[in-house]
């Protein structure tokens, strides 16, 4: 199904990622009117204050995810499926809309050299350049308001920074009038800070592209940089003709839109049972995900609104806001129950709607805000008098991260315990930070202030990695051990395999060889000693490798391959007991051999397939065996006693080569003819020998498939781009490309992007790797990548020598 | 007369799934013979509609073994059909890759594909290594890696194999069988360099992969010339190819043609009494001009051994037959003739069904005539044409050996010729080297031809006709409106192990394996050794062609 998302922020990141992880095999497109990938706008103050570039704060999306950018969508056709640019149409099965919100202006200020909304990261980037020696004039008081305030304090830049409110609140009207002042008087402390209350723009004068003068009621200023942040309003103009709408993109309780493909998710949707549209990042992310699971099919979900909690942090007061969804502001029976400190300045306001707890509003405060959710998701009723006596003090300091209920003296034990010194340290101990991302940069700097002693940090973390270590190589030995005890198939035990290997002449090889595929598998170099180890146990595993529909070509491959000689390898260590293309049996006795290990092995030998398989005309087009036993039949007859499958080759994967257009004999691959999806996959035309051993070997250490990608291929040769790690790279980077075979730039090794190299959609390490000893590989050659390990479609689409684009033409 | 069916599926140590089945007599002689494909897989049907420009990047996976010269007559197809011809250079880096292909063939088919055959490795275990010393120096003045020293960590090595009863590939051969002619001695020989065959076709695949990025399926050819320029100019390069070559050289001339003329003594007798000899039709299609003077393998045809009638190949003779092949044809209207996959299946039992259709395999036929193509054929035209290169290599051979030419129709006589070609095509590499070095010297830096491709007629037709390891290959292709609209291979092996034909006249292994007598029909080695003599390949031999005498590329194929 092709999934179309349009929208560059959290919503659509987190609707794309959420079909990906629900289910593989769609094609899923993020269309963006942004020049960026889609980023985490919680973070634009990083951008003003220049501490962190779009890149930064980027979104993870799946790789299999494919993003649009600078396509501003401007209609959809409902009935076509399509939706439009200015200069471009994208087909859809399904559609999800999160496009968001647009900033409000009093007036359009796009085109104004001193103005701007706060909204994106052109806005933040305009910003940032702009306010040099600027009068900045901040108008709305709100949240975002607030942060950019206390953002532009922190910076040089300003000359003068003032922040306009037409009544006298700052952050939400509902806010005590004691905190309001606290706040202006805090920042204000800087001189060049004016929080002007009751005043708004009364006139403008503009000459060209820039504002020379703003009049305030109060104030007249000179060479201002002024910016809205008032609010938003849904994005949604370009769904007006095609979709219900009122104020946002109209959807029921599934998200779904009044076009059944068509979901709306974010700020851009409204519901049509309450009205409510979402503001909040965990709203909106909750939102796509009820979308995802509609769309998909799967069981029907609707959304609920939750109780909410937000925090800010500005000068040196850390608000915290609880919101109950059943919270009316405007109600008249809203009571609110203050409890101030003064010399902490500290207020817990509590605000109470017949009995029922329904929103706090907490500024340092101490409070157990987690404790007053649980009370308003129960519905708990409470009387007033309750608050002031029995007040919920945190005893874990406040909440710092309310995705998972953290609080501060939790992560500060965390960090001491485990000497943590930086946020990615952080990773495994506590998802804190990670889910909305709102208070990682809290923590950040939470882990700044802890005081760790440098020294003991590294001890700390270096005993901790070695314990893994230690337990995770323990493990392996174990398993090592149990093959210790198997008797040998062939006749070279660890023993004599010393004496093998000198007799050969081999010992320095064999030790290069040890450390090399320790690289390849990306283990540490620790390892060597197990991998070691784990090769001589290669014989005591009975190995059946079946030829089917192929070339023999993967047989070829890894008999060619050395160090040491891979024929060595079976000679000596494999016990490769079947392969028609070497052994010396053959018809009635070969077939014996066959049956024997079956029998006799049954749970015990490893299968390696080569070739893809024939269905077609039942399966006739291939026939093996003194009976005639079609091709498919033979593979289920081995493959169900086998401990584990290797599918070696493209053919193997998904047909390759020979199921390609037009598929003349409906060839499939392993995976698919036995109807089984753990079976590892190593696709390459030829696979690259390596990789088969390097299996073999990971398979014995650890007892377990090796972590495979979404084609079944283990992560450790599979899962780097060709592009990414290919020795050309440096002069894709300069801009220099042979153009013409032979010319000045393939004699000097340019890159070969534009005579059709297929790197960038290739995942795969024949450049770490190479072919043949490490002799070469196609780009070192002068050919460029035909991405063989993507199987069949590598032969549909990638082997050729044009780009994409050309072929297309 | 009671006949028996023997049945040998999978034949191993080929490329293939390839099955053979025998009827004999009381007396254990072969009385009739079916060689038949197993697999149908169809390349040509996938690359109709495509653009030329890709088709040897596809044609190349038509087989793993033979692999670059599949790519290469895919190529070259395309290349004449468009009148492109490569730069000298190209030409050059070309037949450097498909000469080390034709060594490196050799040497695995005879060592490690074939020499099982004849190589009784539990015999082995009885040598005297003082004995085998002298037995070798016997062959060559310097024989390789033939010290007593050598020979006892060998037969060390392969006593623990034999001792542990688990021998891994080695299990379930013939082993003892009374065919085996070999001393111990002899055998340990041919085992030692087995073994040391294995280190020489690693590091042969290494000097290929410096022109082709990697082997098997390499990737350095375009239409009009070749990509490795960067290698091609890079002296360490060169030079790595060149000392490679030079090692692969050595094991030539002191361990593969001294372990030929020992096993033409030893199996005299089945030579010279014709064991595993054909009908006697040869045929070489020429090829590999060098320093634009002489061919390395010259053309010519040859019809029931009749030596003195050599005449020149014609391709316009090639026909192809397909009454017991898996396949139909509509032949009311030539200009509509199509031919498409017609399985009629195997018996009940899951023998083949002899009187009727039985293999994927096609039978191609010149002048109606089944060929024998490949090493014999071409060392035997190579001889009866005085070529510079093939008759004094071969005729010093035959002397030492006490052979006369007719001796290379038989199952020894083809490994012999095998020998004889790698030995002459390792000779021709220095040779090409040398004129590459020569051209970059004096600035020839040019690897490629340049072409519009918008600017090429839309229709037209070529074809790639090379001598590759197994004999003739051959390449048609038909292009209209810009795409191949027609493809067409007949490989070495679809000559070879062909079906029987429209007259129920036999292919070449059929015809090959009829009169030799098995020793223990249960063990049917002999047969074995006549169909491995011809180095079988059958991932290429299955294709779907149709001629019937008229020219190659008129015919359309359908998809099933």
């Amino acid at each position: 199904m092709r999934i179309v998302i349009v929208g560059g922020g959290i919503a659509a990141a987190y609707a794309a990622n959420a079909i990906m992880q629900k289910e593989k095999g769609h094609d899923v497109l993020i269309v963006t009117a942004e020049k960026y990938p889609p980023y985490d706008r919680i973070h634009l103050c990083r951008l003003v204050d220049g501490s962190a570039t779009v890149e930064d704060i980027r979104l993870d999306l799946h790789k299999s995810v494919k993003v649009e950018l600078s396509q501003k969508i401007v209609s959809i056709d409902t009935v076509g499926k399509k939706v439009f640019s200015k200069n471009a149409s994208y087909s859809y099965d399904k559609l999800i809309i999160a496009t968001g919100s647009k900033p409000k202006e009093l007036f359009d200020v796009s085109e104004l050299e001193n103005a701007s909304t706060f909204r994106s990261a052109d806005d933040g980037f305009k910003i940032a350049s702009g306010i040099k020696g600027s009068n900045v004039v901040i108008v709305g008081v709100g949240p975002i308001g607030l942060e950019l305030l206390d953002t532009l304090v922190k910076m040089d830049a300003p000359n003068t920074v003032f922040l306009l409110s037409r009544s006298r609140h700052l952050y939400d009207h509902v806010l005590d009038p004691r905190a309001v002042e606290w706040i202006a008087e805090s920042f204000e402390e800087d001189p060049r800070v004016k929080i002007s209350f009751e005043d708004e723009i009364v006139d403008k004068q503009i000459e060209k592209n820039r504002i020379s003068k703003i009049v305030t009621k109060r104030y007249t200023i000179e060479n201002p940089f002024l910016i809205f942040g008032i609010g938003k309003k849904p994005n949604i103009e370009f769904a007006r003709e095609s979709l219900d709408c009122d104020r946002g993109i109209l959807v029921d309780d599934t998200m779904k839109t009044s076009d059944p493909d068509i979901y709306a998710v974010g700020e851009a949707a409204q519901l049509r049972s309450t009205g409510f549209i979402a503001g909040r990042v965990k709203e909106c992310t909750q939102q796509a995900g009820v979308a995802v699971d509609n769309l998909l099919g799967n069981k029907p979900v609707n959304f609920q609104m939750e109780v909410a909690i937000n925090e800010l942090k500005v000068r040196a007061f850390q608000f915290v806001d609880v919101v109950s969804p059943s919270y009316d502001p405007h109600s008249k029976a809203n009571e609110d129950i203050i409890i101030i400190s003064k010399s902490l300045k500290r207020v817990d306001q509590y605000i109470v709607y017949k009995d029922l707890l329904i929103r706090f509003i907490g500024l340092n405060s101490n409070v157990d805000v987690i404790e007053l959710k649980k009370m308003m998701e129960k519905k708990t009723p409470v009387d007033p008098s309750f608050f002031y006596r029995s007040r919920k003090e945190s005893k874990k300091g406040r909440l710092v991260c309310s995705c998972t209920g953290t609080y501060e003296q939790d992560l500060i034990e965390l960090i001491k315990e485990n000497a943590v010194t930086s946020f990615s340290e952080l990773k495994g101990l506590t998802r804190a930070g990670r889910v909305c991302g709102r208070c990682r940069q809290d923590i950040v700097e939470l882990i700044k202030r802890v005081h760790i002693d440098p020294e003991l940090a590294k001890k700390i973390r270096a005993q901790k990695e070695a314990a893994r270590e230690e337990k995770k190589m323990e493990l392996v030995r174990k398993r090592i051990e149990k093959f210790n005890r198997l008797h040998p198939r062939n006749r070279i035990t660890t023993e004599n395999l010393e004496e093998a290997l000198k007799a050969l002449d081999m010992n320095r090889e064999y030790n290069r060889w040890i450390s090399m595929i320790t690289a390849q598998m990306r283990l540490s170099p620790a390892y060597e000693e197990v991998v070691d180890s784990a090769v001589r146990q290669l014989n005591k595993i009975p190995i059946v490798w079946l030829e089917l529909a192929d070339c023999s070509g993967n047989s070829e491959a890894f008999i060619k391959t050395s160090n040491p000689k891979i024929t060595d390898l079976i000679l000596n260590y494999i016990s490769l007991d079947y392969h028609e293309l070497l052994m010396a049996a053959a018809g009635q006795h070969s077939e014996s051999v066959l049956k024997s290990v079956i029998q006799n092995d049954k749970n015990r030998y490893i299968l390696v397939v080569e070739g893809a398989v024939p269905l077609g005309m039942d399966g006739k087009f291939l026939r093996i065996g003194p009976r005639g036993e079609t091709g498919v039949k033979l593979l289920k007859r081995v493959a169900e006693g086998a401990v584990a499958v290797m599918a070696v080759g493209s053919c193997a994967l998904d047909g390759g080569v020979v199921a390609a257009g037009p598929n003349p004999t409906g060839a499939v691959g392993v995976s698919e003819a036995l109807g089984r999806k753990d079976i590892i996959n190593l696709p390459g035309c030829p696979v690259n020998p390596v990789n088969i051993v390097g299996t073999l070997i990971y398979y014995i250490m650890f007892d377990e498939m090796p972590e495979l990608d979404s084609l079944g291929r283990p992560k450790w040769a599979y899962g780097y781009r060709i592009h990414d790690n290919c020795e050309r790279r440096g002069h894709f980077d300069m801009d220099e490309f042979v153009l013409e075979w032979g010319d000045e730039g393939a004699k000097m090794g340019w890159c070969l992007f534009k005579m059709g190299c297929k790197g960038p959609y290739a995942h795969l390490n024949c450049p770490q790797v190479k072919f043949n000893d490490g002799m070469s590989w196609p780009v070192q050659a002068g050919h460029g990548c035909i991405a063989c390990g993507e199987g069949k479609i590598a032969f549909d689409r990638y082997a050729n020598e044009r780009t994409i684009e050309e072929r297309k033409r | 007369m009671s006949k028996k069916k023997i049945v040998i599926d999978p034949v191993t140590r080929i490329e293939g799934h390839l099955r053979i089945e025998v009827e004999i007599d009381e007396n254990n002689v072969v009385k009739e013979a079916r060689a038949a494909g197993q697999l149908f897989r169809g390349i040509e049907i996938i690359l109709k509609g495509r653009d030329p420009r890709d088709a040897g990047l596809i044609a190349q996976r038509i087989c793993g073994v033979c692999t670059n010269v599949h790519y290469r007559a895919s190529v070259t197809a395309v290349e004449n059909a468009y009148g492109i011809v490569p730069p000298p250079n190209a030409q050059i880096i070309r037949n450097l890759i498909t000469l080390s292909l034709f060594v490196q063939d050799h040497i695995v088919h005879f060592y490690h594909l074939h020499s099982l055959d004849y190589v009784d490795i539990v015999s082995a275990l009885e040598a005297d290594v003082k004995k085998a010393e002298e037995v070798a120096v016997s062959y060559h003045d310097y024989p390789y890696r033939s010290s007593v020293g050598h020979f006892s960590s060998i037969k060390e090595k392969l006593t623990s194999f034999v001792k542990a009863g688990r021998l891994g590939l080695f299990a379930n051969g013939y082993w003892g069988h009374d065919a085996y002619r070999l001393s111990p001695e002899e055998n340990l020989i041919l085992v030692n360099h087995y073994m040391e065959a294995l280190r020489i076709q690693t590091t042969l695949s290494k000097a290929i992969a410096i022109f082709t990025g990697k082997t098997p399926h390499p990737q350095n050819l375009v239409v009009g010339g070749v990509t490795s320029v960067a290698d091609m100019l890079n002296p360490q390069r060169l030079n790595d190819f060149i000392f490679i070559i030079k090692d692969v050289h050595d094991f030539i001339e002191r361990a593969y043609i001294p372990d030929m003329k020992l096993l033409v003594n030893a199996y005299k007798e089945e030579m010279k009494s014709g064991v595993g000899r054909g009908s006697g039709n040869f045929m070489a299609a020429g090829s590999y001009m060098i320093r634009g003077e002489e061919k390395i393998f010259e053309d010519g045809v040859i019809f029931d051994h009749d030596f003195d009638g050599i005449e020149p190949f014609d391709e316009k003779h090639i026909t192809e037959e397909m009454a017991r092949s898996w396949y139909k044809s509509d032949s009311n209207d030539p200009y509509s003739e199509k031919t498409e996959p017609f399985y009629t299946d195997l018996n009940e039992d899951g023998t083949l069904k002899g009187e009727e259709k039985y293999s994927w395999i096609k039978s191609p036929r010149y002048r109606a005539k089944p060929m024998e193509v490949g090493p014999a054929a071409r060392m035997i035209v190579g001889y009866l044409k005085d070529s510079k290169r093939i008759k004094p290599v071969l005729k010093s051979f035959m002397e030492e050996t006490g052979m006369e030419l007719i001796d290379l129709s038989s199952t020894i006589g083809r490994n012999v010729a095998r020998a004889v070609e790698a030995k002459i095509c390792s000779d021709a590499i220095f040779d090409f080297c040398s004129d590459l070095i020569e051209n970059i010297k004096y600035y020839d830096e040019e690897t490629w031809t340049k072409f519009d491709f918008d600017k090429l007629p839309k229709e037209t037709q070529g074809c790639g006709i090379h001598e590759v390891p197994r004999g003739v290959l051959s390449h048609f292709v038909r292009i209209e409106e810009g795409k191949i609209a027609n493809y067409q291979v007949i490989a070495p092996t679809t000559w070879n192990a062909s079906p029987k034909g429209e007259k129920g006249k036999r292919g070449p292994y059929e015809e090959s394996l009829i009169g030799i007598r098995l020793s223990d029909p249960s063990r049917p080695l002999e047969v074995l050794r006549v169909v491995h003599s011809f180095d079988p390949c059958i991932a290429c031999a299955v294709h779907i062609v149709n001629t019937r005498g008229k020219s190659l590329s008129q015919y359309r194929i359908s998809p099933v």
